[in-house]
């Protein structure tokens, strides 16, 4: 599904990504691991399509089609979704009036007509079930106001909402509490197909006990130094970064 | 030969002489040299040629019906003149009979000694009016025209009354229009009004609006200003007795070489009253706004909470903004707060949108809804609201499905 080569991405003279190669496929979950600053945002950054970094080179293609050649909204229509580090708040706006932007806009790009407001709420109230949320959050203003954990369920919320093909999840589980990791790791197992794929960032294995990864792979100062089956996620907690940086 | 020259000419060939036109003649118009107009300049458009006596044309049941807003009573004017008007139980409707016009500057004295139309709407006592009255203004004339419109609005003791005004020039001609609004709020009474500026680039416009409140009045302006080539909105509040609530809310979109600028003054003279006051700017192209607030705390205004807030969005290199608020207080006790924000759309929301499919072209139009929301939930019409919804997606060149 997704296919990244010798990925080069910075910011104006730094240099943070420095030759990333990933491959992920269909039905696999991956899990990027490592300490601070080591990149894993940026990478999420610039599979999204965040103009603020500047590829050097190198190429990320989905389902064969290059993606650096595409907007952010046209990688969106081909199912690429970010969960954010940091969600933004967007005053003015509400949630539900978001998603309805959003899959409106989807859509349309497949040649659909709108959604109706009934089938579009009955759908939203089913995906707050599933992550186990308060009835009033539909009428809050985009992540204004909100808390951490409800940010990030916020986030899965989408997700679920628009179905992506491929979900990055930028540490997610930060700012979770151990109740809300189980409901938002059991919200991200359920969406889990044979279609889709998943990329979970993070830098603690925790989350990784509740959606079990196929793939772990260690990033450190723009290159993945090391990659292995979910057993490396236990051995990076135990032994720390240290070990694999040397 | 200039507008003035024309004023002068028509006062000569009518024998018209009154203090007021005598007073504005001998100071002509305001310039960029008047504090009041330092940032809007008159010159080019007093400087254009039009005609004081209107040669005006009809105008079709059909076009009245295309411009109405349909959002309960109607009252029409054609070319100034009073069409129709509905028959309500203590709702006087008449032609302003334009008589004792007080004047403070030398546009109004101008209005004063002038002015030729106009209504007066009266709302006796106790009587609240259930739907809110839409005040349909269409005009059509046969040459670049100046008018004047003088207006006078009652609410009596404890009544209620929500208005709308909607002006629309149907003409290829030019009109410059210089009017002036004098309202009486009476005891316990309450008043909304809403100004519907969707002027189109033929219109000039000065509107003034002087509100004298009397005790515990509550009463509203939203100026919604979507257009026009050159608007000046002068919104003056008085508040001569206790417990007084004043309200202005602006929502202005302006586009091209659009200007656009609101001076709203409230003078609080009495004790335990409040004003609020909040405008959303939106510029686009090269269009020029102007937003002025001057908030007078008398020494006898004690307990008085006045809140203004003015932000603006520019949407283009070209536009600009000057904001200014002015406060002048003289009494202790008193809660002000003001704050004027000039700025951009948010990057990082606008990605944030994009990442969730949504297109650059919508991903701007929703952040600018978003920022215009506050305001446009003060609009207590839902047919209003949906209106305006719908001109500022015209302007923004979108059709939101949100
Ligand atoms: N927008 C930016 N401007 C400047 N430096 C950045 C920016 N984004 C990331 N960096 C730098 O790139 C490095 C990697 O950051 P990041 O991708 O956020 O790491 P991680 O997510 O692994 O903590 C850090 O040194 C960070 O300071
Ligand atoms: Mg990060």
């Amino acid at each position: 599904m997704l296919k990244i080569k010798n990925l080069k991405a910075g910011i104006e003279e730094t240099k943070i990504l420095k030759g990333i190669d990933l491959e992920v496929n269909a039905g696999e979950i991956h899990a990027i691991m490592g300490p601070n600053g080591s990149g894993k945002s940026t990478l999420s950054s610039v599979i999204a399509g965040d103009e603020n970094y500047e590829v050097e080179s190198g190429s990320i293609m989905l389902n064969g089609e290059d993606l650096l050649e595409m907007d952010p909204d046209e990688r969106a229509h081909k199912g690429v979704f970010l969960s954010f580090q940091y969600p933004v708040e967007i005053p003015g706006i509400s949630v539900s009036n978001f998603m309805k932007a959003a899959i409106n806009e989807k859509r349309k790009n497949l040649g659909q007509d709108p959604v109706s407001a009934k089938d579009l709420l009955h759908k939203m109230k089913e995906k707050m079930e599933l992550l186990n949320m308060q009835k009033g959050y539909l009428s809050r203003n985009m992540n204004e106001g909100f808390s951490g954990g409800e940010k990030k369920r916020n986030e899965i919320f989408q997700m679920a909402m628009l179905e992506p093909k491929l979900s990055i999840l930028d540490e997610t589980d930060s700012g979770l509490d151990i109740d809300a990791l189980k409901v938002v790791a059991n919200g991200v197992n359920k969406l889990k197909s044979k279609e889709n794929a998943t990329i979970i960032i993070t830098h603690y294995q925790r989350l990784l006990n509740y959606i079990v990864p196929d793939f772990v792979h260690v990033l450190h100062d723009g290159k993945i130094i090391k990659s292995g089956g979910k057993e490396l996620a236990l051995e990076l907690e135990a032994k720390g970064y240290e070990w694999v940086i040397k | 030969m200039g507008l003035l020259d024309s004023i002068e000419k028509y006062c000569e060939n009518h024998v018209i002489k009154n203090d007021a036109i005598t007073s504005f003649l001998k100071e002509g118009f305001p310039t960029t040299k008047d504090e009041e107009w330092k940032y809007t300049s008159l010159k080019k458009i007093v400087s254009d040629d039009y005609v004081l006596e209107e040669g005006a044309s009809d105008i079709s049941a059909d076009e009245i019906k295309k411009h109405s807003l349909n959002i309960g009573e109607q009252i029409i004017f054609i070319n100034g003149v009073l069409h129709a008007k509905p028959d309500i139980k203590g709702l006087k409707i008449e032609p302003n009979v334009l008589k004792n016009l007080s004047y403070e500057d030398p546009i109004s004295a101008l209005n004063s000694g002038l002015a030729k139309n106009g209504y007066s709407i009266s709302i006796d006592g106790g009587v609240a009016l259930e739907k809110p009255l839409e005040i349909l203004f269409l005009n059509k004339y046969e040459a670049n025209s100046f008018l004047q419109y003088r207006n006078n609005i009652i609410v009596g003791e404890n009544a209620s009354i929500k208005i709308v005004e909607n002006i629309k020039n149907l003409s290829n001609n030019t009109v410059f229009v210089n009017s002036v609004t004098d309202i009486d709020t009476k005891k316990d009474s309450f008043l909304e009004i809403n100004k519907l500026q969707d002027y189109s680039n033929n219109e000039r416009t000065i509107d003034t609006t002087n509100i004298n409140q009397e005790k515990t009045s509550t009463t509203t302006i939203n100026t919604l200003l979507f257009g026009g080539a050159f608007t000046r909105n002068n919104l003056n509040f008085f508040q001569n007795g206790v417990n007084c609530e004043s309200n202005m809310n602006g929502i202005v979109i302006l586009n091209n070489d659009e200007v656009g600028d609101n001076h709203t003054y409230v003078d609080h003279k009495k004790e335990n009253c409040q004003s609020n006051e909040l405008y959303k700017g939106i510029y686009l192209g090269k269009s020029k706004g102007v937003f002025n607030g001057k908030i007078m705390v008398r020494p006898d205004a004690q307990k008085i909470n006045a809140f203004q807030a003015n932000n603006n969005l520019l949407l283009s290199d070209d536009s600009s903004i000057n904001s200014k608020p002015q406060l002048e207080i003289y009494a202790d006790d008193v809660k002000c707060s003001h704050g004027c924000t000039i700025g951009q759309l948010d990057e990082k929301a606008l990605f944030y949108l994009r990442t969730r499919g949504v297109s650059k072209e919508d991903a701007n139009a929703i952040l600018t809804f978003a920022f215009a929301s506050e305001a446009m939930d003060k609009i207590s019409i839902p047919v209003l609201g949906d209106r305006v919804k719908s001109l500022m997606e015209d302007k923004l060149g979108v059709n939101l499905s949100i």
